[in-house]
């Protein structure tokens, strides 16, 4: 049995469970709980250009089963980044993907050059933010303003190209197919859902920046979907991410279509859920003598 | 930080809707002001692990005393002896101590009064003020009342025990009457932690403040629990929960 997966060119996952980016930081506070290199990968948490402040508190909300986030992509900024953080995450056995953002095409550009460094294994594009030179749509919401965007990073760096798609548009088929053809090397499917939680005690939004993204096991069912609507149009590798808690979640993703999964806020209530879900997946192709991950992706029985 | 697993030797009500829970735990040693995030359900609901203060951690025992404020607490007031409570701790930077002259004060407002009394029993001297609601609301009141070495002063806001009022008031009266340099530790409502950082300030005293927040990881990785400070964000479970008084923008 083999639970290795090559994700992209020269990317092997050594089993297909990554650390989500935002919920990782950038992996000290994880490494005092557990090795860090027993993940398949490790996403650090998303960089912008210059350092972010982030939203105003209340940030975090829990739900039925998940909590909405409005973290607002604090940061300490790509430089701070490769002197202070990715030396420590050198000395751990396993790919680092960089997850990053910008709020105009020249910010991405600007933000990949600095990533293009040793010891990073590849990039993973945040296109749900907004594009401030085009009235504010998020980039990841439109198949044109997609394509442009990953294809400038793409001309920019070396690195396997991973992007994060937004699960709120129009057809996300129409946003994994621009992203395909403009050289991205993976797709991450997906990211947080718009969401928002109201206090009727008070008559106000609870979080202070009024609206924010829901994770957790309640949006799992809506990630299945779309991950198994993007396999079936692309021909390179779905990352499946939204709700993964337990190596039963892993599996179904991956018949879905995915090649490897991120787990993001089962983490936070259970930092040890890694080990158990990476423990747990590769019992399960034991228990059915599964030889290796692809025999699993996208092999849905309808 | 470790991830263990606690078992329920004892969870009993001590003053009302307040309950001191004792797990058999083998928690790595602690500080006074350090906190657990526990892990209350089963399933997901809820789904995030709660914070509560470390009261005790001794002798493979760990002491929390919690108030039912919601679903998550009121989950593990059913616990009874011998079911299983995840634990993951010790979290958070706790007081500093040092040696000096001054005199104590520990400020414990409502369900800030675990970390205080966890400081006041593990320093064993100066004047503890502790504020509540009503009498009803004042829980181990026979081991506060005896902790060796300290002097106990009581505000309730309906005036059934100790004085009448709000504990900034009793500790402006204190100050008035310590002789020499005073040293404060906090913890308690926003309202008494400014109204006691700025006392502070008045007469020139150190003073720690232990703040809560809600937190959905408990461990310096999801950035949801942050406050603004002089020096710019600080995470509260991390760099926090207690913090010099001054750096806090209240």
């Amino acid at each position: 049995m083999d639970t290795r997966v090559e994700i992209a060119k020269g990317v092997v996952l050594k089993n297909p469970v990554l650390s989500a980016s935002g919920t990782f930081a950038y992996g000290e506070e994880f490494s005092e709980i557990f090795d860090l290199s027993l993940l398949g990968g490790i996403i650090t948490k998303g960089l912008s250009l210059k350092p972010k402040k982030g939203n105003p508190c209340p940030r975090v909300f829990e739900t039925t089963a998940g909590m909405i986030n409005s973290i607002g992509l604090e940061n300490i900024g790509v430089d701070a980044f490769v002197q202070e953080k990715l030396p420590f995450l050198g000395q751990f056995y396993t790919p680092v993907i960089v997850n990053f953002f910008g709020n105009e095409e020249e910010e991405y550009e600007q933000v990949a050059a600095r990533l293009d460094v040793d010891g990073i294994s590849a990039l993973e594009m945040n296109v749900s933010c907004p594009n401030v030179k085009k009235g504010g749509i998020e980039f990841g919401k439109e198949p044109d303003i997609l394509y442009s965007l990953v294809s400038r990073v793409r001309s920019i760096t070396r690195k396997p190209l991973f992007v994060k798609l937004s699960p709120m548009v129009k057809d996300i088929r129409e946003m994994a197919l621009a992203a395909q053809e403009a050289g991205a090397d993976a797709l991450t499917c997906a990211n947080t859902i718009p969401a928002m939680a109201i206090d009727e005690t008070t008559w106000r939004p609870v979080l202070g920046n009024i609206t924010g993204g829901l994770s957790g096991p309640a949006i799992k069912p809506v990630a299945l979907k779309l991950v198994f609507d993007v396999y079936q149009c692309v021909n390179i590798p779905v990352i499946a991410s939204g709700g993964i808690a337990t190596y039963r979640d892993v599996i179904q993703f991956l018949l879905a279509g995915a090649s490897a999964v991120e787990v993001g806020s089962a983490s936070l209530r259970d930092p040890m859920c890694f080990i158990s879900i990476i423990e747990g997946t590769a019992a399960y192709m034991k228990e059915h003598s599964i030889e290796s991950v692809a025999e699993l992706t996208g092999k849905l029985i309808i | 930080m470790k991830e263990v697993r606690g078992v329920v030797r004892d969870n009993t009500r001590v003053a009302h809707d307040t309950f001191l829970l004792s797990l058999d735990c083998d928690l790595p040693v602690s500080r006074p002001g350090q906190f657990v995030m526990l892990q209350v359900a089963c399933g997901y609901e809820p789904f995030l692990r709660r914070p509560f203060a470390i009261l005790g951690n001794q002798a493979r025992t760990l002491e929390i005393l919690y108030k039912i404020k919601g679903h998550g607490t009121r989950l593990l007031a059913e616990k009874r002896t011998g079911d299983n409570v995840n634990v993951l701790g010790p979290l958070g930077k706790g007081f500093s101590v040092h040696d000096g002259e001054e005199t104590i004060v520990y400020m414990a407002g409502g369900t800030g009064l675990p970390p205080i009394l966890s400081l006041a029993e593990n320093l064993r001297q100066g004047i503890l003020i502790l504020g509540v609601q009503s009498k009803d609301q004042i829980p181990l009141l026979s081991r506060i009342s005896s902790l060796p070495g300290v002097e106990l002063k009581l505000a309730t806001i309906d005036g059934s025990c100790g004085r009448m009022g709000l504990a900034t008031d009793v500790l402006d009266d204190v100050v008035c009457n310590v002789s020499g340099s005073v040293k404060i530790y906090a913890c308690g409502p926003k309202g008494m932690l400014l109204a006691t950082s700025e006392c502070a300030k008045r007469i020139g005293a150190w003073c720690e403040v232990s703040l809560e927040e809600f937190m959905s990881c408990g461990f310096g990785v999801c950035t949801g629990c942050v406050v603004e400070t002089t020096g710019g964000n600080r995470r509260v479970c991390r760099e926090g929960p207690v913090f010099n008084a001054q750096e806090i923008l209240f």
